[in-house]
């Protein structure tokens, strides 16, 4: 071994290796921009009308029946956003199931992903925990199981019957458009949004229909619509990370 | 047969042991009731889901980048007068990385699924990256440190041929050494780009941590490796140090201090410029808030200013109390950095109400199980370079061996 030699073989040698691995970061972000599983043709979105909800809760209650969700988390969180209003205006937030969702790029396991029909889905058998999508996450949609959920469900049966699996304790769950229900409705030959056994549970239990969901790509349907009325908002849209929940502001004093 | 008789001397080594024994078996209670109650017994929340481990991990990671400098300075830059400090900070290095993977095994969810990331790819993820990145590091400290483990006695009785195997390790040294610069370079980074690819966290989505991590890893991981050879060189007989090697790397910390004040002093400047939502309430949560003691006088007064004027005065810099004093100061300014940066761009929570936007605060302190749980680690850190320096030869300046380790 010529030692002479070996540090400029050995700078040589380093410089070509971060250049490679530069080289494969910036390939493979091209390659694998927005990687979808599955196919569809459909792009699922949904409205929430602001100036009707009332902040009931029910729509909390049945998606923690359906998805057999511990009552210390809960997928929807509803806030207040008055200003001005007459009334009490709130904001049922959940996954805006964003088409450039932070969490997925972070995820270091892929444990949430894009489904070729938009929603951001979780993979729980790879989810190890690490909460980077929590810290990721400019909603704050996301909840961690800090611990295991062991006991009954209080909102099963009033609410609902559980569909999913329950999830262990130390992985990251949220809202994900009751997939199962909207997979189970399309096999049935049912139309999500307009069926209610292939239609998120949230958006079935609302009492005064502030809820509205259906495929983006149909330009007949009512979300199409409502969308392109011009008078839905997403939220933090300046943030780029194109969210697919609308929102139709509540009344204000005019 | 005469038995000997083994006397437990309240010797100061002795207590030095007993006192980390208490701790690692403390730590493993703690570990034991994570695993088997879940991460509820912590004080993370869902709005604050990185806390005191996530800091140690990145403390330990950082304070270990001694290892790949000097190995990279004696096997790359031909400095070969520095080789007996790179094999001290190989065996840190090793004991670093060891402690960053304990304490990510306690910190995940799903300690069992610790592999998947090796499994499981997602090339976007930087935090995918820093585990690779990581997993082959440990791989490659693994290999530097072999030659060491050969040197044992009872190796070279027991397993001879072990022993040559592990000795044959050495050659791979300034392979080993490149591999160890281009993985560090590229982790300690993507630790601070962990933090600054957050849109969602307007006061880390800058490209300046990425810079500052490294930066201030090569600071601290270097003050940390001499640290530990002055401290063990005054407290134990085996250290064995030579002076003068390590006033040699002194002026290195001190030039590597000043660019890493000259980076976050623009760094930071930049940011009291306008209003910018969630950015500036965190600054002022920093330089004005809860965090304005660490920040001002740990982070910045203690962890870079001091050091620098001890290490430029003539006089001060050649007493040992004051090279001592100036190595920890920079070694607690880098842990400080990475708990102020991790918590603080937490604590300030942006909200999304059309009609609200603004900031929110919240608020961690960790739970004692969770101090307790990373003593555990911090301790058994101790106890690994206690071991080294006993056992492994590890402080010597002085070896004579004719065989290249580290």
């Amino acid at each position: 071994m010529n030692t002479q030699s070996l540090p400029r073989r050995g700078f040589l040698k380093v410089l070509a290796t971060i250049l490679c691995g530069i080289a494969v970061k910036v390939g493979t972000k091209k390659a694998s921009a927005a990687k979808k599983i599955g196919t569809s043709d459909h792009n699922w979105g949904m409205v929430i009308d602001q100036s009707k909800c009332i902040g009931c809760g029910y729509c909390v209650l049945t998606c923690q029946a359906r998805n057999d969700i511990s009552p210390k988390i809960s997928w929807i969180r509803i806030l207040n956003d008055n200003n001005t209003a007459t009334q009490e205006v709130f904001l049922p937030v959940q996954c805006m199931h964003c088409a450039s969702a932070p969490c997925v790029s972070v995820c270091p396991v892929g444990a949430s992903y894009y489904h070729a029909d938009g929603t951001v889905m979780m993979d729980y058998d790879k989810c190890i925990g690490c909460r980077y999508c929590q810290i990721a996450c400019p909603y704050g949609a996301r909840s961690f199981n800090w611990e295991a959920f062991t006991q009954a469900n209080p909102s099963v049966p009033i609410w609902g019957e559980p569909e999913i699996e329950r999830r262990q304790r130390g992985v990251v769950e949220k809202c994900t458009l009751c997939h199962q229900r909207i997979e189970r409705g399309l096999n049935q030959g049912l139309v999500p949004g307009k069926d209610q056994e292939a239609t998120p549970a949230c958006v079935n239990t609302c009492p005064v229909e502030a809820r509205i969901f259906g495929d983006l790509n149909d330009p007949d349907s009512e979300i199409s619509k409502k969308v392109s009325g011009g008078m839905a908002i997403r939220l933090r849209a300046d943030l780029g990370t194109s969210p697919r929940i609308y929102y139709i502001p509540g009344k204000t004093e005019s | 047969m005469k038995t000997k008789r083994i006397r437990l001397l309240a010797t100061q080594s002795n207590l030095w042991l007993l006192f980390l024994g208490i701790f690692i078996l403390s730590g493993l209670i703690s570990a034991v009731v994570v695993f088997s109650k879940g991460l509820s017994v912590t004080n993370m929340s869902n709005l604050v889901p990185w806390g005191l481990w996530i800091t140690i991990d990145l403390s330990s990671i950082a304070l270990s980048a001694g290892a790949f400098l000097l190995c990279a300075a004696v096997y790359l830059l031909n400095l070969k007068q520095f080789q007996p400090i790179a094999r001290t900070a190989t065996f840190i290095g090793l004991i670093g990385y060891s402690m960053a993977v304990m304490t990510l095994l306690l910190d995940i969810g799903r300690p069992d699924r610790f592999w998947h990331p090796i499994v499981f790819w997602n090339t976007h993820s930087v935090l995918w990256e820093v585990t690779m990145c990581v997993t082959l590091y440990l791989c490659v400290l693994v290999l530097e440190t072999a030659p060491l483990v050969s040197q044992i006695e009872f190796i070279k009785r027991r397993f001879p041929k072990v022993h040559l195997v592990l000795e044959k390790a050495h050659l791979l040294a300034p392979y080993l050494a490149i591999a160890g610069l281009a993985l560090s370079l590229l982790h300690q980074s993507s630790l601070g780009a962990t933090y600054s690819v957050l849109k969602a966290r307007p006061y880390w989505y800058s490209s300046g941590l990425s810079l500052l991590f490294i930066i201030s890893a090569m600071a601290g991981g270097t003050s940390m490796t001499l640290l530990s050879s002055l401290v063990s060189s005054k407290v134990s007989k085996k250290a064995k140090i030579d002076p003068d090697l390590i006033d040699r790397l002194l002026p290195f910390i001190k030039w590597v201090l000043i660019v890493y004040l000259y980076f976050r002093f623009w760094d930071l400047l930049i940011m009291t410029y306008t209003y910018e939502l969630g950015r500036t309430e965190t600054l002022n949560l920093l330089t004005r808030g809860q965090f304005a003691f660490n920040f001002w006088v740990l982070e910045i007064l203690l962890g870079i200013v001091i050091p620098i004027l001890i290490l430029f005065h003539p006089r001060l810099r050649k007493i040992d109390f004051f090279k001592v004093l100036a190595l920890s100061f920079v070694v607690v300014g880098v842990i400080i950095f990475r708990w102020d940066t991790t918590l603080s761009g937490q604590f300030i929570v942006l909200t999304y109400q059309p009609h609200q936007l603004g900031a929110q605060y919240t608020s961690y302190s960790p739970a004692w199980i969770e101090i307790f749980a990373g003593s555990g680690v911090i301790a058994f850190g101790l106890l690994a370079f206690t071991i080294g320096v006993r056992y492994l030869n590890i402080v010597n300046h002085h070896s004579n061996k004719p065989v290249e380790v580290g």
